[in-house]
């Protein structure tokens, strides 16, 4: 067998682990912090040639073995990775209102992926989803439901929608259900524009979310440090994308994953093998959309004021881009690709007002040449007891 | 021995196309039956009625004495009726053992605790399936077994047949079709490929085999009936050397001199 020198440039088992996600982390304190564009753009060159270089050497191989052979001490690492950026930034609103953006459309995109990834749903109303989540917490917070009761039923009402909407989908295939899901996408901005009582175009007001008493709306002082309020609702964007990631991987590693796999593949060969279609495509939907609407009520309470405008089609379509960039049916792949799609046009503003361009021409270069995405996804592996 | 499947008065139409026209027929339990006819005669359209993809226009099929006529794919499966396809239709880009695991979904437990979040009991099944398909591997080729984790994209082609029988064999059905094996493969490969299926159908004496081949050699060597079907209609049945005989099958299905 051919010795691969570059295999031993990593350090392995969980050091390796810690090594990289230092890189990593440090990386990222530079680019974020960055201000100028032309550092802003040498960090950009630098970063995207190392993972050249990483993706034409064999290195990759070694970091993706490093990771594997190593995955909880990984997840453990990028957790802490995510709470450093948090903690590093904390008087900066910005950087961390773009940290929880990542992080609520990533759970977003992860319920996606569980439909169109796992299963092959298409949904081209993903950010409507989103919005119903939003719209549920922004109208049962004044209605005077409490926060935590009025964020699950963002997730729960997004959920239930799904199944009124799925009925269609199911009798329909291919492109047809496609086109149900954007017509509904149409539909939902303009049902939301038409209806004084839902805001109208101009949107409403969200009560900030207040979990045992502590407003997540507030500046805190600790031990004389200033923290930004959005600290708070990154530390629980954070809880949410850890638990849906966690939830979304053992769906992946069960026979609930592997029917839904059965139904992407070949529903007629998955039938005379006793996959009930419905049974899972009706599943998959409604856990995705309930991620979806989690991770839009949240979204709404951190903005502290929604419009229709933020869960219009073309968001449907940033969703979908990130899932198709990132690599269908790899949840890794779905934070690297939301990383992308959120933090380089807003670091970058040179390109802010071609960004609509530019994901349509990256997508096109993906289906083209890389259709499998950035990080393709691994044959299933049960794990471990994780 | 008793009659495990028949079906009276069959008809299949599509369209203006007549698929199966009044077919009557009967698989006894323990036969290895072949199906043969040219292309086009209802073959594969039987089997997709039985299986319960197609609703037939007219007539009856039972299993068991069961009407399964009306039934779905699934409760067909459930009742014990497994089949392999024409053109292979396995998952490729999931390994061989999610590809058997399919085919042994009566036997998984589905509940949301034990997968999601019970694990280790989760994981106790999991191992029990894995040393289930290893063996069943292992029967058919030692060399298949070692590679139960690779997607099947990367295998060959009788490597695949042989996921795609053990997918139909491992929930231990009562009846399996066979949609021609031989396709895509060699002479030798598929002669290898069925002596593998009837070690596993003679390990069990109530195993009763459909199979659909266009190659006669392969019908000489495995079976113990042949029903010769044309124009979705029962042209003759018996051994193969009698139905070899019968005049309307060489020049239905051999051809004639001209």
């Amino acid at each position: 067998m051919r010795h691969h020198p570059s295999r031993d440039l990593i350090i392995p088992g969980p050091a390796g682990c810690v090594l990289m996600a230092t890189a990593l982390l440090a990386w990222s304190i530079l680019f974020l912090k960055a201000e100028e564009q032309i550092p802003i753009l040498v960090y950009m060159i630098s970063g995207s040639l190392l993972v050249l270089v990483a993706a034409l050497s064999d290195l990759h191989k070694s970091i993706s073995a490093t990771i594997s052979s190593n995955e909880s001490s990984w997840d453990k690492c990028m957790t802490l990775t995510l709470l450093a950026l948090i903690l590093i930034f904390h008087d900066d609103h910005y950087t961390l209102f773009l940290l929880g953006t990542i992080m609520v459309y990533a759970t977003a995109v992860l319920g996606l992926n569980v439909q169109l990834g796992y299963t092959g749903v298409i949904n081209f109303s993903a950010a409507s989803f989103f919005g119903i989540g939003s719209y549920t917490a922004a109208m049962s917070s004044a209605a005077g439901l409490p926060s935590l009761p009025a964020l699950l039923l963002g997730g729960i009402v997004a959920a239930l929608v799904g199944c009124v909407l799925l009925l269609p989908v199911l009798r329909t295939s291919g492109h047809y259900a496609a086109l149900v899901t954007m017509a509904f996408a149409l539909l939902f901005r303009v049902f939301l524009e038409v209806n004084e009582w839902f805001g109208g175009p101009q949107g409403i007001a969200v009560a900030p979310l207040t979990l045992f008493g502590l407003d997540f709306s507030q500046d805190m002082q600790l031990w004389g440090i200033e923290f930004s309020f959005y600290v708070k609702y990154d530390l629980a964007c954070l809880l949410l994308l850890v638990l849906a990631f966690g939830f979304v991987r053992r769906l992946e590693r069960s026979w609930l994953g592997l029917s839904m796999d059965a139904v992407r593949c070949d529903e007629t060969a998955g039938a005379c093998f006793g996959v009930d279609i419905a049974r899972w495509k009706i599943t998959a939907f409604t856990v995705g959309n309930l991620l979806s609407g989690l991770a839009g009520a949240l979204y709404a309470m951190m903005l502290a004021y929604i419009s229709p405008a933020n869960f219009a089609f073309p968001d449907s379509l940033l969703f979908l881009s990130i899932l198709l960039l990132g690599g269908m049916g790899n949840n890794w792949g779905v934070i690297l690709a939301t990383v992308f799609v959120v933090v380089i046009p807003e670091k970058f503003q040179v390109i802010q007002e071609y960004r609509y361009l530019i994901y349509a021409a990256l997508v096109l270069f993906m289906i083209l040449y890389r259709p499998m995405g950035l990080l393709p996804r691994k044959a299933r592996n049960y794990g471990r007891l994780s | 021995m008793s009659v495990l499947l028949s079906c009276t008065g069959l008809t299949m139409r599509f369209g203006g196309l007549t698929a199966l026209d009044s077919l009557d027929m009967a698989v006894e339990e323990g036969d290895v039956l072949g199906l043969v006819g040219p292309n086009g005669s209802g073959k594969t359209t039987f089997f997709n009625v039985a299986t319960g993809i197609y609703r037939p226009s007219s007539g009856k099929v039972l299993f068991q004495d069961e009407d399964i006529t009306a039934k779905s794919p699934q409760e067909i499966y459930r009742m014990g009726i497994a089949r392999t396809f024409q053109r292979s239709r396995l998952c490729l880009d999931l390994t061989v053992f999610d590809n058997i695991m399919i085919g042994n979904h009566k036997n998984l437990d589905f509940g949301i605790i034990h997968n999601l979040f019970k694990r280790r009991s989760f994981m106790a099944e999991y191992e029990d399936n894995l040393e289930k398909a290893r063996s069943m591997l292992h029967a058919l080729n030692p060399a298949l077994a070692k590679r139960i984790h690779q997607p099947v994209g990367l295998l060959n082609m009788i490597d695949r047949r042989r996921v795609e029988v053990c997918r139909a064999l491992v929930s231990k059905p009562k009846l399996l079709f066979l949609d021609e094996p031989s396709a895509g493969m060699t002479h030798d490969e598929t002669r290898r490929l069925m002596d593998e299926v009837l070690a596993f159908s003679r390990a069990d004496e109530k195993f009763t085999l459909v199979l659909i081949e266009h190659e006669m050699e392969v019908i000489r060597r495995t079976t113990n009936r042949c029903i010769v079907l044309n124009f979705g209609r029962k042209l003759c049945e018996g051994d193969y050397e009698s139905v070899t005989a019968d005049p309307f099958v060489q020049e239905a299905y051999l051809g004639t001199d001209l």
